[in-house]
Parts: structure tokens; sequence; C-alpha cells
């Protein structure tokens, strides 16, 4: 029976077809899997001529992601912000964090980094000074003086952490100089900078908070501005790092940033420049 | 969504598939010495190659900073000598999912690997097979269903690393800014339709992992 001829083996027939089936698929499979890997190791490449990393204080992401576009298309470089807390962007930078300019909230950071020896100390420039707001979401009741921080409607009041971002050090001066800084130290939320502290009063986990007042214009927040005399100077500066290799491009945007554009752009969220 | 928006979804593609085969074949290794052999402290070394699940990730991504920053030994030594940057660069992102899941493939394969009947190797051994040869054809086929679980584990949590991937490799946008480095930036920046976006996919993913999982190790249904 095992050697029987004539008679065609259906079974083994379409077994065999089967199996070149499905070889041909899993080969096709395989081709695929490859070349989606493949895709995926080497990352497009963009067609920018040179790109720019940029360590920027959170307080500037609206005015800077504004800028760098006007600047993507007057130059056609292309500039890739990561906002933070100027304290935590410092000790990146410490650590070899890649980026090629570093824009700070307070100058003492920049100082900082300078002697030792981390930043290209020509490149130095005092950009803006920074301005506090007192902000607080628009479903509890207005807050007009200082002293409506203190009533029990407020529950709690959001700054940025005081230890790293220097809006959450300014705040805590401000607070400590009114003499409130004991009186509400129970009800602060701090946030990891200044952006998240906003996000806090916007979504209402915080009634209110103090701010800066570059990024204080959202719909889901009113402020007050804090007197300039009354909180200590915040001195905006940034530098270009030494180890980059892209100081022109990064010389032409702090050279944008401090033209007469750019400071226009910087008065309009509230920044004061020379 | 565009490009760019998508751009988390793709690295955190890239580094996972490089960090979990990394850790299926140094895991594997270290699985089955674990499993098969018996030395010095052997105990003491369990316990370090396990720590990653126990310790804080923050912790754990602030060890590897230490060691891989540009101060760091290790850090120092591949500047030096190969011109590598490893912090704040994607390669950072794959070493800190390397050591966030290697543990998470370990136990199941060498639990597994443990289980294998010593006496179908015995007898492998006596038809002449060299150890390698046992390995990859008696053991590691009967083996299969923990490795396979392993692989996967490890895969899912290399793609959901948040803690350590911060502390090693930063929030870069376009360069080293994962899938879950960008929820929690979007929720910072109060973008909530991205937030929701990358958190739905990244949810259906880990639910379809599991699933797969399931399927392979424990039944049809």
């Amino acid at each position: 029976m095992l050697f029987e001829t004539g008679k065609p083996d259906v079974e083994t027939d379409l077994k065999t077809c089967f199996y070149i089936f499905y070889k041909d698929l899993s080969m096709l499979i395989i081709t695929r899997i490859t070349l989606t890997l493949l895709f995926l190791l080497f990352p497009l490449s963009a067609a920018f001529s040179e790109e720019l990393l940029v360590g920027a204080a959170s307080d500037l992401l609206f005015v800077f992601s504004e800028m760098g576009k006007t600047f993507e298309s007057e130059t056609g470089n292309r500039i890739i912000f990561t906002f933070g807390s100027t304290g935590m962007l410092a000790e990146q930078i410490r650590q070899g964090a890649p980026y090629d300019i570093f824009a700070a909230a307070d100058d003492r950071y920049i100082m900082g980094l300078k002697n030792q020896n981390l930043l290209k100390n020509d490149s130095i420039r005092n950009y803006a000074g920074g301005r506090l707001v007192i902000a607080y979401n628009k479903n509890v009741k207005p807050v007009t003086t200082l002293r409506d921080l203190l009533v029990k409607d407020i529950k709690s009041i959001a700054i940025a952490n005081p230890d790293h971002a220097p809006y959450g050090i300014a705040a805590k001066e401000f607070l400590i100089r009114a003499g409130l800084w004991d009186k509400i130290k129970s009800k602060l939320i701090l946030g990891e900078n200044v952006r998240q502290a906003l996000q806090f009063i916007q979504t209402g986990n915080a009634d209110a908070g103090i701010i800066a007042l570059s990024i204080a214009k959202v719909p889901e927040v009113n402020y007050i501005t804090i007197s300039e005399e009354l909180h200590p100077p915040i001195n905006q500066t940034m530098a270009i790092l030494k180890d980059t290799s892209k100081q022109k491009v990064a010389k032409e945007f702090i050279d944008f940033v401090c033209s007469k554009k750019g400071k226009a752009m910087l008065e309009e969220y509230g920044y004061k420049t020379k | 969504m565009n490009h760019t928006d998508l751009f988390p979804l793709y690295l955190t593609l890239k580094v996972s598939i490089i960090a979990t085969l990394f850790s299926f074949f140094v895991g594997l290794l270290m699985a089955w010495i674990l499993a098969k052999k018996d030395f010095f402290l052997k105990n003491f070394i369990d316990a370090i190659v396990m720590q990653p699940l126990i310790i804080p990730p923050t912790v754990l991504g602030y060890y590897l900073l230490v060691v891989l920053g540009r101060n760091g030994p290790i850090g120092r030594f591949l500047e030096n000598v190969f011109g590598v940057t490893v912090v704040f660069t994607w390669k950072g992102a794959v070493i800190a999912a390397v050591v966030a899941s290697i543990p998470l493939f370990i136990k199941p394969a060498r639990a597994s690997i443990e289980s294998v009947d010593i006496n179908i190797e015995n007898a492998a051994r006596l038809l002449g097979k060299s150890e390698f040869k046992v390995f990859t054809s008696v053991t590691l086929p009967l083996a299969k269903r923990g490795i396979i679980a392993g692989t996967a584990m490890a895969f899912a949590r290399s793609m959901g690393d948040f803690g350590t991937t911060l502390m090693v490799a930063g929030n870069i946008p376009q360069k080293t800014q994962t899938i879950s480095i960008a929820i929690y930036d979007a929720v910072q920046a109060n973008n909530i339709p991205l937030a929701n976006t990358l958190v739905l996919i990244i949810t259906a993913f880990s639910i379809s992992v599991l699933f797969w999982v399931n399927k392979f190790t424990k039944g049809k249904y």
C-alpha cells in the first residue's frame, strides 16, 4: 500500500502546498518586520540645515515657542526646546546634557556654570527681567490684595519649587518680605517648575499661586501683577555651552533674542528689556 | 497628531526593542548561570540583579547617572576611549530600560530553566552533545514558555519606564523624550489632548502585550 502508484495522495499534496504557502508568508512577514526595524533604528533625517538644542527656563515656554518658529522660518535652522526649572537644567548640564544654549531665569545659575568652565564666557547675555504675578483660578473668589491669599476659600497656593526654580525663589522671597511666608506655608503646593505651578492653578488643583507674568495669560486664570520693588530682581540670562559644535547658529539665536524684534516679543509677554 | 507628536512613539519602540534584545541575550546567560551553577555569593548576586524591581526608579536612575555621567567612572572611560556620551542621549534611555527590565526577564526564564527535567538533558549529554548544544536543543525549547513570557514582560516594562529614563536620559523633545516622559510633559504643559492620545496608545500596547503573553503561555483564550 505504501508504494501504490497512480492514485494521487491528495492529503500530502495539500500539505506541501500549505507548507510552501506558509514558508513564503513567513518570509514575507520577516522581511516586513526587518524593514520596519531598520526604519525605526535609523531615524528620519530632517530637512533643516542645523539643529539647535536649547535648555530654557519654563517661564519662557510661550515666548520662546513663538520666537523659535520665527527663527526657524527666517534662518531655516531647526530649534528644539527643553523647558524645565533653571536649577534642574543647570544640573543636567553639569552631568553632560548636550544643549547648545542655556537660557536661565536666574543669572546665579549661569555664574555657577561659568565658574565650572562649562560656558563660553563671551556669550553670556542678560536678555530680560522677569515679573511676578498673583494668579488665581477663575472659579474662586477674585484675589485683589495680598491679604486675600489668607482667606479660608483659598485652600492651596502653587509656587515653583524654591530649591531649584528661580520663580519659586522669587515668590518665597516676596512672601517673606511681605511677612506672609509663615502664615501661607501650610497652603503651599510646589510645582517642579513655574509652568507646573501654573498648570495646578489652570486645572483648579490649586486655587491661587505666585508665578511668572510671562505665562499668566491663559484662559482659565486671572492675575494681578506684583510691583517690581516688592520682589527680588529676576535677571534672566543666557549663554552658549562650551562643548557645542554649533557656536555660529547658537550665537545667531542669542542675537535674535536680544534684537529689536526679539525684545519686542519679550515685552509683549511682560518681560522688561533694557 | 503630526509627525513630531508621534516621535515619542517611534523612540519608545526603538528603545524598547533594542533594550529587549539586550535583556534577552544577557538575561538568558544570567538565568542559565543562576539556574544551573552554584558559586560563592550566588544569592547575593541574585539579590543585586533583582534590585530594580524593588528600589525606586529614581534611585536606580541616580546610580546610573553617577556611574555613567561624564564625571562617573564608566562615563569618563566611554568618553575618553570611544568618544561616546551616554547620558542625555537615547543610548542612556536604552541602558535605563535594560537595567529596569532585565529582572522581569530573568525571573521567569530562570524558573522555567530550573524546571526542565535534568534526565532529559543528561540523555542528550549521553548521546555526546556539547553543553551548548544541550542548552540550545533541549533546555531552551523546554523552557520556551517562561522565556517568551519574560521577553514580553521585559518589553512592556521597557516601554513604560519613566523615573530611571528621566534621570539618565532627561526630557529632550525629539531626542530622548519617550512616550511616558512625553505624557508627563504634556500634562505639565496642560496639553490634555496630546496626553490623552499618548495614554491611549500606551495602554492599548500594554494590554495587547499581556494578552499575547497569556495566549502563548496559558491557553487558547
